[in-house]
């Protein structure tokens, strides 16, 4: 290769080229071995895994005899068709889109909201309102379900405690709002997660064009609504993105909540769901499962980005 | 079996879900290297042996040094894990997949089968003194630790015959005689929610699908049957759809709450006097005496109520076993540890006292004895004597499946929809039956149509 491009190219000075190349090549290879220890971890913690899985969600086990040893063998799509023919997979992916069409508009309308006040020079103690909110993020998920176990269960829930003189009773664990529950859960958990990333691009937008607008007679509404917003929204496709994502991988709270509800059943989510089949032993199935909502994903996020471009004009 | 409060297992619990989950992702599982369970041959090694072993039973450091002090050759390191369905089995079967098991490990009878089924397990019926061993534990635990009868795959630990826990100053109370039939358990459920609305006879717990599978046990209903080279799946045979139709009609008539078991909220209704029965087993002892403090004094125990009069018939609800398995380069001192573990009286005396196991010996069976304060928890009855007559009264032959983790799920994921109002118990049983085949038939272990 390097003889035919120094061929190649007429009129240069075969000599020096010839010293840069091997040079670019001393610095390449030092660069390959810089990189080395983090391609070689990607490659075992990051490719493997996706590559092993897509690999065991075409196989099957088969025996010959109750406790003949288990041979595995390739089974095509049978592990694809089982999943999509099993209810309780198909069920759940129904269930966290439900989830998600309610829960993201409700936790990104609410980040907005907070990340504009907070902007906004009206509210005192910015950094403690910025704080607290962001708070709930730092508490660990389980610790987050465990606890707001404790506020939904009715015989232990302090709430429910001030509501029973007054002939009120809640079930919040019930199957009709067992969904309501672990969004709001979720809602706690994110909302000053994502208010932080909105809040970080609000804090980047030039005071000039405030100045500007305000010289032009734009009320504080107009100025949030018509400049902050618009800018924004490339934040808020981002947050977008993440939540549908984390919609999708929904395992904690609603395991947590499968320890004190009935409603929650052990394929509630689409990772529980392949969780399930993985602690049965089912690898095969499982690892199908878990390439169908990543393939979701993948699709409602392209989507998603799609038609977000259209109506910004991005 | 071993149950502990709830909180913190439930972490536990989930962090190993997650580790296991991830690790079974990452693709541990792919080589199909477990050695087989070699029936013959098992002579021991010669010199010094290391042995490690995996289990959740609390004070089980305390047996294993006494093992250690005593032989010098065989040393066991011991590590203590979560209870089993709390993440240890998944553990186990990743380690297993990953050639990284260790060569011992508490498992329960009903997740005998499915580590069989997995070539998890070693048999050691070869090995010396395992044969002879046999007399020693109740019948019934030696038939299912040795999974299909062909072979010897664990040696049992402790059973859980079971019996009624019931308040004994609520029933004096509101003059309801104790139950001792399931028909008349039924009326003090109806006459003890009459005197008190707040009061329910006890809680259906949806999520715990074995303390079901025992009452159904007691009932004399077969799950599941080993059939030559075919496993016949039947979670619908006359005696199982009676003890569902029963705790149908409770739930329907609203005489049962909706508890579920060994929660912070099944704690606080029992502490605060709002739950008069529970029918657990005979480790219960010392899960009531946990969650209830309150009401120190004020149980008793009774046998199980029985479907007809005059009968003693128990269920079984948990059990444990020290299990070998495929992968142990030393089953001979495995099974030499394990015997001596579970029928050494000193070693049995170790986990009576701190791990509160209902030992699986015939002789550890008959001195068995509550300890002290939980004795006093039961006003001075000697609750082990119920169990004992409980324990003679379970029936030999009930066989576990071999994925009952899933057959669990399907039953809970059923039960649970009955208690919201979709479906009944019995409907739960039927579809859970036939989603355990369809499960079984995509592992492709043979079933019986």
């Amino acid at each position: 290769m390097v003889v035919a491009a120094s061929q190649t190219v007429a009129g240069a000075p075969p000599r020096p080229r010839v010293a840069r190349r091997r040079r670019a090549n001393g610095s390449t290879r030092a660069a390959w071995l810089l990189l080395a220890p983090f391609l070689l971890g990607f490659a075992v913690f990051y490719v493997a895994p996706i590559v092993v899985a897509v690999v065991k969600s075409f196989t099957a086990v088969t025996r010959t005899s109750t406790y003949g040893r288990p041979v595995e063998v390739f089974a095509g799509l049978a592990n694809y068709t089982a999943a999509l023919g099993d209810a309780g997979f198909t069920g759940s992916v129904g269930r966290v889109l439900l989830f998600g069409v309610v829960q993201i508009p409700v936790m990104l309308g609410l980040a907005l909201v907070l990340a504009l006040a907070l902007d906004s020079a009206v509210v005192r103690l910015r950094r403690f309102f910025r704080l607290a909110f962001f708070l709930p993020y730092a508490v660990p998920g389980v610790i987050a379900a465990v606890m707001w176990g404790f506020f939904y269960a009715p015989n232990l829930s302090p709430v429910n405690q001030l509501l029973d003189p007054l002939g009120l009773h809640p079930d919040l664990l019930s199957g009709s709002v067992i969904l309501y529950s672990i969004a709001n859960i979720v809602t706690w958990t994110f909302t000053g997660y994502n208010m932080l990333i909105l809040y970080s691009s609000l804090q980047a937008i030039p005071p000039q064009l405030y100045e500007a607008a305000r010289l032009d007679g734009a009320s504080g509404w107009a100025i949030a609504w018509r400049i902050k917003v618009p800018i924004i929204a490339p934040s808020l496709v981002l947050t977008g993105v993440f939540s549908i994502i984390g919609t999708f991988q929904l395992f904690t709270e609603p395991q947590v909540m499968a320890g004190v509800s009935s409603a929650v059943s052990s394929s509630y989510t689409p990772s529980m769901a392949a969780y399930a089949q993985i602690s049965a032993q089912n690898y095969g199935l499982g690892a199908a499962m878990s390439v169908l909502v990543t393939l979701l994903i993948a699709v409602l996020s392209w989507l998603f980005f799609r038609i977000t471009r259209a109506r910004a004009a991005l | 079996m071993t149950r502990t409060s709830p909180p913190t297992n439930r972490l536990r619990r989930l962090g190993a879900a997650l580790a296991a989950a991830s690790l079974a992702l990452a693709g541990c599982g792919s080589a199909d290297s477990a050695a087989p369970a070699a029936a013959a041959g098992c002579a021991p090694a010669g010199g010094k042996v290391e042995l490690s072993f995996w289990s959740w039973l609390p004070g089980i450091d305390q047996a294993v040094a006494l093992w250690n002090q005593g032989h010098p050759d065989i040393h066991v390191t011991v590590e203590q894990t979560p209870q089993g369905n709390q993440g240890t089995y998944n553990k186990m079967f990743t380690a297993l997949k990953a050639n990284q098991a260790p060569d011992l490990g508490q498992v329960e009878f009903d997740s005998l089968p499915g580590f069989r089924v997995q070539q998890g397990l070693r048999d050691i019926s070869a090995c010396p003194g395992v044969a002879d061993a046999k007399s020693k534990f109740v019948d019934w635990t030696w038939a299912q630790a040795s999974v299909g009868g062909d072979g010897v795959f664990a040696i049992p630990q402790d059973t859980g015959p079971m019996g009624l826990f019931y308040r004994k100053d609520l029933f004096e109370k509101y003059q309801v005689p104790v139950p001792t039939t399931w028909d008349e358990y039924a009326q003090a459920a109806k006459t003890l929610h009459a005197a008190d609305p707040k009061l329910t006879i006890t809680h259906f717990p949806q999520k715990d699908v074995n303390w079901f599978a025992g009452l159904v046990w007691q009932a004399g209903g077969h799950w599941f049957t080993q059939d030559g080279q075919q496993w016949k799946v039947n979670l619908t045979d006359p005696a199982s759809t009676k003890v569902a139709d029963y705790w149908q009609n409770l739930l329907s008539q609203g005489l049962v709450s909706n508890y579920q078991g060994f929660s912070e909220s099944w704690n606080k209704a029992l502490d605060s006097g709002q739950i008069a029965t529970w029918t657990g087993a005979v480790w219960g002892v010392g899960t009531i005496a946990k969650a209830a403090p309150s009401t120190a004094g004020k149980w008793a125990v009774a046998p199980l109520p029985q479907w007809t009069k005059g009968e003693q018939r128990s269920g079984n609800w948990g059990g444990s076993t020290t299990a070998v398995f495929a992968g142990t380069k030393h089953p001979a001192e495995a099974a030499q540890f394990a015997l001596w573990l579970d029928s050494d009286p000193q070693a049995l005396a170790i986990l009576t006292a701190q791990g509160g196991i209902y030992p699986a010996t015939v002789s550890a069976q008959e001195s068995a004895k509550a300890s002290p304060e939980n004795t006093r928890f039961f006003g001075g009855q000697d609750v082990d004597a119920v169990f004992r007559e409980a324990g003679k009264g379970v029936s030999q032959d009930f066989t576990w499946g071999p994925s009952m983790e899933q057959t669990y799920a399907h039953v809970r994921d059923g039960f649970g929809a009955a208690l919201s109002g979709n479906g009944t118990l019995g409907k739960a049983l039927s579809e859970a039956g036939a989603a355990t085949i369809t499960d079984l038939q995509r592992q492709s272990i043979p079933v019986a149509k």
